[in-house]
């Protein structure tokens, strides 16, 4: 801060807000505060310095063409001087001085090549040498002034400084809520695109530029802004808009779990209201993240584990909640079913293996671990060896095992496992670790019975967490249920909307988003009206037809006269259900039934049709004219 | 000492003594007021203003802005001089050097500024 007048207001006013803050509560020195007692300020200071950087772009141009300038402006100064100095002669032999404006014309069409010819009289040839000087130098300041700038612009570090300037601009001028995405993978990619398909906005960091040009390339609906940058560095994040009131919450993806440690520490710490969700593979680091406020730790593996035993236990549920994941326009998944009782190996005994087995073993199974090196030796029942040789296999017993799962964390050695199994023993369930996007083909030919992909995975867990509350709940609420129930549910969304997963929304019956409803529901005299869940989901066309879609929740809103959260839930509710002021309902059907339900919930005329078989005038001197007559 | 500073010094008073040398004398006299002495003071600002380019301080953006100020009057004066002297029927008469000596006369006031913001940096920074 160079002006000393602002510097001195400002050292004034924060020294006032230090001493009354300490004023009013004495007991919150600076260390002596119990940590639960701490008051968050209302608005963090978080450190900007990387979008300062990016305003001096324009100070950095003209620094570094001080010098060419300067050259040029001497050049053009002596050479227009001496022409003024030089004696010529007119057209009749006297003597005569060229005047300024003569002199700067000449050498401005010299110096710039284009070169009229010798005006006002022809050159003595004293001035022709001078011009002759001239043209060289000229030519020459021009072409380091022209130069130097086609090199400046040509310089990563001023292309960079261009590009977080964009960057910066685009994010304050961002208006509606949205996502900071740290990490770009295929993680971030596919949980853009299903955002992106919600109507959400992010913005994207990655350290890699090659995956900031793909972004550009992918067609998005909204703008996505993205920038080349650690994610760990705060001024990043604080450049991606950490401190922007519309900025709703955190995702740390990138494949490196340290960053996504940085990076939850850096929210924990400069903007703790906001939600993070982090991928973790390491248990250490897990627990470290969670040692900083309340982040989502998602780890792809512990997440597997459990899915493989919601799996082993009901392959339907499992079927329907991977189903629900996976977003709109996810097809159904193939329903497996993982022998439950048996003989299992496993191949692979890293991060992924001993969690998988874990489980496994919890289910009551029998399991048998193959790896190389000596890191299972803690495992009782641990092979030693390469999983892909014979006599390796044969000594695990996979002639007589029921389940294989290659887990190792290397594609080649996962597929060629697979292979070596299927040989031993062609009836073996087979399950598979992918690491690598680009291994999809070959794991799609080898068609394992179930696959894992770490990156959907957790593109997978985070969609389901970010779309609504509702539908994550849901999820949580599939594995109570048993798999005849989950069975159920499958073809009944199966027989609306077929193999492939359509809209999944959720409406909620308050003022603002059911304005036509509430003033049916509250303005019922003294009775309040009765709202069946069968009545609501009837086509506004025909109102004997039911709407295309299916509600699978029902969130309770607060019964009147009642404070505190929602009674809880009805999971997959029948028609009878009555409905009440302020529910919550998720819904998956068709795109069409989303929007005539939307006009049952919004226009008064069609909610008479719907709920009682009224046709009422929808206009206002319609229902004026029959309102009078009546 | 710091050669940058020697050179920014230099050019920013020389500046304004150019600047002055031209200005002095009579305001409509043509015979006191040296059309070398305006290229001079023309040039010498171009220079100082490039010298201000890229100082990221307050003060340097107000240094810049009194520079910009200085060579737009005096370009204003070269060019009514030059309308003067090449284009008008009358030629540089009493009146035309008047308007070329006061234009310039607003550039001087500029590059006072000028000065004076060096004064005000050189004493500030020694206090430091």
């Amino acid at each position: 801060m160079a002006n000393p007048l602002l510097s001195f207001w400002y050292r004034l006013l924060t020294a006032d807000e230090h001493h009354g803050s300490t004023a009013r509560t004495p007991g919150q020195g600076s260390h002596r505060v119990d940590p639960g007692a701490r008051r968050p300020p209302s608005r963090w200071r978080v450190p900007m310095a990387s979008s300062r950087q990016a305003s001096a772009t324009i100070f950095l141009v003209m620094r570094r063409m001080r010098a060419p300038l300067i050259v040029l402006i001497v050049i053009f100064a002596i050479t227009t001087l001496g022409l003024t100095l030089i004696p010529g002669e007119d057209d009749e032999g006297r003597l005569f001085h060229m005047g300024f404006f003569d002199a700067f014309y000449v050498m401005s069409y010299t110096a710039s090549t284009i070169g009229f010819g010798e005006i006002p009289y022809a050159f003595t040839y004293n001035q022709r040498m001078w011009v002759t000087i001239s043209i060289y130098v000229t030519v020459v300041g021009w072409a380091y002034a022209i130069g130097s700038l086609l090199a400046l612009i040509q310089e990563r570090s001023f292309r960079q400084a261009l590009a977080l300037q964009h960057f910066s601009r685009k994010v304050e001028r961002m208006r509606e809520p949205f996502l900071i995405l740290a990490g770009y993978g295929r993680t971030g990619e596919l949980l853009a695109r299903s955002l992106d398909a919600l109507g959400r906005r992010f913005v994207v960091l990655d350290r890699d530029d090659s995956r900031i040009d793909d972004l550009y390339l992918d067609p998005y609906q909204a703008d996505v802004p993205g920038l080349v940058g650690d994610a760990g560095d705060p001024g990043h994040l604080a450049v991606a808009g950490l401190d922007h009131p519309c900025c709703e919450g955190v995702l740390a993806l990138t494949d490196d779990d340290q960053a996504n440690l940085a990076v939850a520490q850096t929210v924990a710490l400069l903007r703790p209201d906001l939600p993070v969700i982090a991928r973790g593979v390491s248990p250490a680091i897990c627990r470290r993240m969670h040692a900083f406020g309340t982040p989502t730790v998602v780890n792809p593996f512990d997440r597997f584990g459990d899915h493989l035993r919601i799996a082993l236990r009901a392959p339907a549920s499992y079927q329907l909640m991977t189903w629900l994941e996976s977003g709109p326009g996810a097809r159904l998944p193939r329903r497996g079913a993982p022998p439950s009782h048996g003989h299992w190996v496993m191949c692979g005994y890293g991060r992924f293996g001993r969690e998988v087995a874990h489980d496994l073993r919890a289910e009551g199974l029998d399991v048998t671990v193959v790896e190389p090196s000596d890191i299972a030796q803690d495992d009782p029942d641990a092979v030693l060896g390469d999983g892909y040789e014979p006599d390796v296999l044969a000594r695990a017993g996979v002639a007589r095992a029921v389940g294989f799962v290659a887990g190792t964390d290397n594609d080649i050695t996962n597929l060629s496992l697979v292979a070596a199994a299927r040989r031993e023993n062609p009836d073996l369930f087979v399950a598979a670790r992918q690491n690598r996007a680009a291994s999809a083909p070959l794991f799609a030919a080898v068609d394992v019975d179930s696959l894992l992909v770490p990156a959907d995975v957790v593109a997978h867990e985070v969609y389901a967490q970010l779309s609504t509350p509702l539908l994550w709940r849901f999820l949580q609420e599939v594995p109570r249920r048993d798999d005849d129930w989950a069975a159920a549910v499958i073809d009944r969304l199966v027989a609306l909307c077929g193999e492939h997963l359509q809209a999944v929304w959720k409406v909620r019956l308050t003022a603002a988003e059911a304005p036509a409803l509430r003033r049916w529901l509250g303005g019922g005299g003294a009775r309040p009206r009765q709202l069946l869940l069968g009545d609501l989901l009837r086509d506004p066309d025909d109102r004997d037809e039911r709407l295309p879609a299916v509600p699978l929740m029902l969130a309770r809103g607060r019964a009147p006269g009642r404070s505190g959260p929602g009674d809880g839930f009805v999971v997959v509710p029948d028609d009878d259900v009555e409905l009440r002021p302020d529910d919550e309902l998720l819904l998956v059907g068709r795109p069409a039934a989303r929007r005539l339900l939307d006009s049952t919930l919004f226009a008064d005329a069609t909610r008479e049709y719907v709920l009682n078989g009224r046709h009422v005038p929808a206009s206002w001197i319609w229902r004026t004219l029959t309102r009078r007559t009546a | 000492m710091n050669l940058e500073k020697v050179v920014f010094g230099f050019f920013v008073l020389l500046a304004a003594t150019l600047n002055f040398g031209f200005f002095i004398g009579d305001l409509g006299d043509p015979e006191l007021h040296n059309s070398y002495e305006l290229y001079s003071a023309v040039v010498v600002n171009l220079i100082a203003t490039v010298l201000k380019f890229g100082d990221r301080t307050q003060i340097g953006a107000v240094h810049l802005a009194t520079s910009l100020v200085a060579v737009l009057q005096l370009v204003a004066a070269a060019l009514v001089w030059g309308y003067f002297s090449y284009v008008a029927e009358a030629g540089l008469s009493r009146e035309a050097t008047a308007s070329v000596v006061s234009l310039s006369g607003g550039a001087l006031v500029a590059n006072i500024v000028s000065v004076v913001l060096l004064v005000v940096e050189t004493v500030s920074f020694h206090r430091r």
